[in-house]
């Protein structure tokens, strides 16, 4: 206290250090711009991910301790957000690696070249379904959708076992989801259900009545994943459509959530991997695609953060018990990705102008 | 008037900075890959749902303005005009909604007011209910937390200028037959009216460039802020330009209609005369029902802020149903400390803020010497660019630095920043300049100039007279205009999202991620922090304004 007194009364009195406190800031932003501007001498790597922190942390970690010349730095954001950045930065790109997204997105990337082919060792050994065009992209992870709810509030037999259940009166105004345009996830399944309606009646207008149906039963769209999450735990809803690796790490966090893989068949989304054009460290970064595929970085993945692998050679008894459990009841939809990456802006266009709210009204 | 190659300099520079970035972003919504094109436009008019989320922005705002205002000026009234026991301190924390930090200080209304809130939770107890009696959602909630989080600028603006009053021009209406509330309408309210222009004018824009309100409670609400996001999301680039200017051009009428009431500057300062002294309550029972009511009034502003420090301190998803945390931890606040990732944005955001501001500064006192000293040519033109990010919202200009600094053209003034560390403080500091150069520039009219000709006289050079006596005499417009430039580049959200890297990852941007994970009580925690580092900086800026 004595000191911030004389301190101020010196400032009072000298004009002198008047002018030093003007340029404090000054000096200590100089400070820190140079603190920021030193490296430690590793190759820095960055990575553009939606995966979040759990992976991203426990992939940091690993993958320095394996290559301790990298620095890996990662960027948390959503999937979207990944091919906005990356596009808006082509004439200076900042990433070398996208991690972690639907295919569709990795194919709009790809169809402004903002990606180079490279063919993981791994790929061999894993769906055709995952492999994009041109070896542009691969998928790293499988995430099937699922209807999730909250067990604390509903039992397992009383949940809805199909996508047509969630149309139930019951469960009118109890379904909180993520709102659709900023989810990979919800898009997908969105995209589900108009190719549905495509396939059998060869037009997109039955899925948009189903979707406005759906409309009808949402409480509300929610924007942020947290907020979600609390909505449901809070039971303002008891429902929501969601991926189920987030799901199984809120259930090992002790978090009140179950699931149903849909009986009818759910979309598997292809959590794809990719080199960015530009890139300042190709071959770090192949490096890291590969750690990604190889058995310890997919048993990783398995083990702490319920990523379903995407390699098939996996030996069972080193797999998780949640994997083959989830394999058994999965019912793969044929999804055609393409068709969504390059139609699915369009019909969410529709949906927001069309069905977003209308629902109720019908 | 003189010509001056300074006062030139100075034009090109804020030009380039603010009135360029602007004029690509408009370029670009009428250009197509074809060239020249109405096509976008057309898109954008043709469809009711853009006019929705036009017509979304600007009734928000102005009903912000209303609501921010019916709260904030009276409150100054009461703190300023009437003295009763814990006035100073109440003062103080009746300011305390501007240091509420970005998203999570929005979620914080959620879990006070929200549906499974702590509000509708008690009266749901109380009266028996199944079900919260309210939802908050919607335009009601964006009113809410905008109402809150802006009649601050009303609050503060409306006390400097009740501050500078001269009591002489009260007494006179008083003596000439005046009755009180006369004299209030007549002479006190018309002599604020530069302070509650400005105010306004702050709100309005603040509001119209709101992104965190209507994205955690919009729903189906649509305002341009969120809009843009959507277009952007949905891939429709050339829309989201059009959809840009036109929330642009809302800000500019909004900015040209406010200067236009804004009336003669000179009235407030042409006297020197002593500002009324704070009218003591004598009667104790009138006196204590004031301090209570002013107590309870704080208490209620301060809800959020507890709130948040409450949410802070939850493990998590432990609280679900109960209408209190059933359980606390100081864990989430360990993690904060021990994980070094965490703490990089935190020094991250700190000295971006600390090199904006600095930078802010210089800028304003170089403005302050050719306008208000040397009344350069162009000083007209200067100070009007200088109130221009004033009627830019942030996403806006975001946008706008964002597409000029992302070609290779140094020919026609553009560099590539984007990806580098330099754009966002740059962003920052463009952003405040209307706040510094306002305070700073202000301060300026307030010199007395013979001091500095006295200086130059004995023989002291520019620089000398500069740092030896305007300097220190501006202290307290420096500092006032400093510690708002450091607060709100430190919480900024919007433009950040944009323009952030890995080196410039700021706090905001460390908070939407834990938001993702989703990991809310660390989210409060960081919340919390930087809630703490901005009432400091205010605190301190405010010693040194009083």
């Amino acid at each position: 206290m004595e000191g911030w007194k004389e301190w101020k009364d010196r400032m009072r009195v000298s004009a002198g250090s008047e002018y030093r406190s003007i340029l404090l800031p000054f000096h200590l932003s100089i400070l820190f711009a140079a603190a920021v501007s030193c490296s430690d001498g590793r190759t820095p790597l960055v990575v553009y991910s939606p995966h979040g922190r759990d992976l991203l942390l426990l992939a940091e970690r690993t993958f320095e301790t394996l290559y301790p010349d990298v620095d890996l730095r990662w960027l948390d954001m959503g999937s979207q957000d990944v091919l906005d950045r990356v596009r808006s930065e082509r004439v200076n790109p900042q990433a070398d690696v996208w991690f972690g997204g639907p295919s569709s997105l990795f194919q709009r990337a790809a169809e402004d070249s903002l990606l180079v082919p490279y063919r993981p060792s791994w790929a061999a050994l894993t769906h055709e379904r995952g492999h994009g065009p041109n070896d542009l992209y691969f998928a790293a992870y499988e995430t099937p959708a699922v209807i999730a709810y909250n067990s604390d509030a509903l039992s397992d037999s009383d949940a809805p076992r199909d996508w047509e259940d969630v149309l139930d009166p019951r469960w009118r105004g109890e379904l909180v989801i993520r709102d659709p345009i900023a989810s990979g996830t919800m898009r997908a399944i969105f995209g589900m259900v108009v190719q549905r309606s495509l396939r059998a009646t060869g037009d997109t207008a039955a899925g948009f009545r189903w979707l406005r149906r759906l409309d009808a039963q949402t409480r509300e769209y929610v924007f942020n994943p947290a907020m979600l999450h609390q909505k449901l735990i809070r039971r303002e809803g008891v429902l929501t459509l969601w991926d189920l690796p987030d799901i199984l790490v809120e259930r090992s966090k002790g978090q009140p959530f179950g699931f149903r893989l849909p009986t009818s068949g759910t979309p598997v989304i292809q959590d794809g991997i990719a080199l960015i054009r530009g890139g300042r460290t190709p071959e770090v970064a192949k490096r890291f695609i590969e750690w990604v595929g190889s058995p310890e970085g997919q048993l990783l993945a398995a083990r702490e953060v319920f990523r379903l692998p995407v390699r098939l050679d996996l030996p069972h008894d080193s797999l998780p018990d949640w994997v083959s459990t989830v394999r058994a009841a999965l019912v793969v939809e044929p999804m055609d990705w393409e068709l969504l990456g390059r139609e699915g802006a369009g019909w969410m266009t529709y949906w927001d102008r069309h069905v977003r709210g209308r629902g109720a009204r019908q | 008037m003189k010509r001056s190659r300074g006062g030139l300099l100075l034009t090109l520079v804020l030009i380039w900075l603010v009135v360029y970035p602007l004029a690509l972003v408009f370029v670009a919504s009428v250009r197509g890959e074809a060239g020249w094109t109405l096509e976008h436009v057309r898109a954008f008019v043709t469809q009711p749902q853009e006019w929705n989320a036009l017509w979304g922005s600007l009734w928000i705002s102005l009903a912000s303005v209303v609501l921010a205002g019916v709260i904030g000026v009276p409150l100054a009234f009461v703190f300023e005009r009437l003295e009763f026991p814990g006035r100073r301190l109440l003062g103080a924390l009746v300011a305390l909604p501007v240091v509420m930090p970005p998203l999570v200080g929005v979620i914080a209304f959620l879990f006070l007011y929200g549906e499974s809130g702590i509000v509708p939770r008690v009266i749901g107890v109380v009266l028996g209910l199944d079900r919260s009696p309210w939802r908050l959602h919607g335009a009601g909630a964006i009113l809410l937390v905008h109402a809150y989080s802006m009649y601050v600028y009303f609050y503060l603006f409306s006390r400097a200028g009740l501050a500078r009053l001269d009591e002489s021009m009260v007494e006179a209406a008083a003596s000439l037959g005046a009755s009180r509330w006369k004299t209030l309408r007549r002479v006190t309210v018309p002599l604020l009216r530069p302070q509650i222009a400005a105010a306004a004018l702050l709100t309005f824009m603040t509001s119209l460039g709101s992104f965190s309100a209507p994205y955690i409670f919009g729903g189906g609400f649509r305002v341009m802020t969120t809009q843009i996001v959507n277009t952007k999301l949905l891939e429709h680039e050339e829309l989201a330009m059009v959809q840009t200017v036109s929330l642009a051009v809302v800000a500019f009428i909004g900015l040209w209609l406010l200067q236009r009431t804004r009336g003669t500057r000179s009235v407030a300062v042409m006297s020197k005369g002593q500002p009324p002294k704070a009218q003591v309550i004598r009667r104790p029972l009138a006196r204590w029902t004031a301090a209570g009511l002013g107590w309870a009034l704080a208490a209620v502003l301060l809800l959020p802020h507890a709130t948040l420090i409450l949410v802070s301190l939850v493990p998590l998803g432990s609280w679900t149903t109960q209408i209190f945390p059933p359980a606390y931890t100081v864990g989430n606040y360990v993690a904060l400390l021990s994980e070094p990732e965490r703490l990089r944005p935190l020094v991250n955001s700190l000295w971006m803020a600390a090199v904006a501001t600095a930078g802010v500064i210089l800028l304003s006192l170089w403005a302050g010497r050719l306008v208000v000293q040397r009344k350069v040519r162009l000083a007209k033109t200067i100070e009007l660019l200088t109130n221009v990010p004033w009627a830019v919202p942030g996403t806006v200009l975001a946008i706008a630095l964002a597409t000029m600094f992302s070609v290779h053209a140094p020919a026609v003034g553009r560099v590539i920043l984007v990806g580098t560390v330099v754009i966002l403080p740059l962003a920052y500091l463009v952003r405040n300049v209307p706040i510094a150069a306002g305070s700073v520039l202000a301060g300026f009219r307030q010199l007395d100039p013979s001091l500095d000709e006295a200086a130059v006289s004995l023989g002291a050079g520019r620089v000398r007279t500069l740092v030896r006596i305007t300097v220190p005499l501006l202290r307290p417009a420096i500092f006032a205009g400093a510690a708002l430039a450091f607060v709100t580049a430190l919480g900024d959200f919007v433009t950040s999202i944009l323009l952030y890297t890995f080196d410039t990852r700021p706090i905001s941007i460390e908070i939407l991620s834990l938001l993702r994970q989703p990991d809310i009580g660390s989210a409060a925690a960081y919340g919390v922090v930087l809630m703490l580092i901005s009432a400091g900086a205010m605190a301190i800026g405010i010693r040194f304004f009083r």
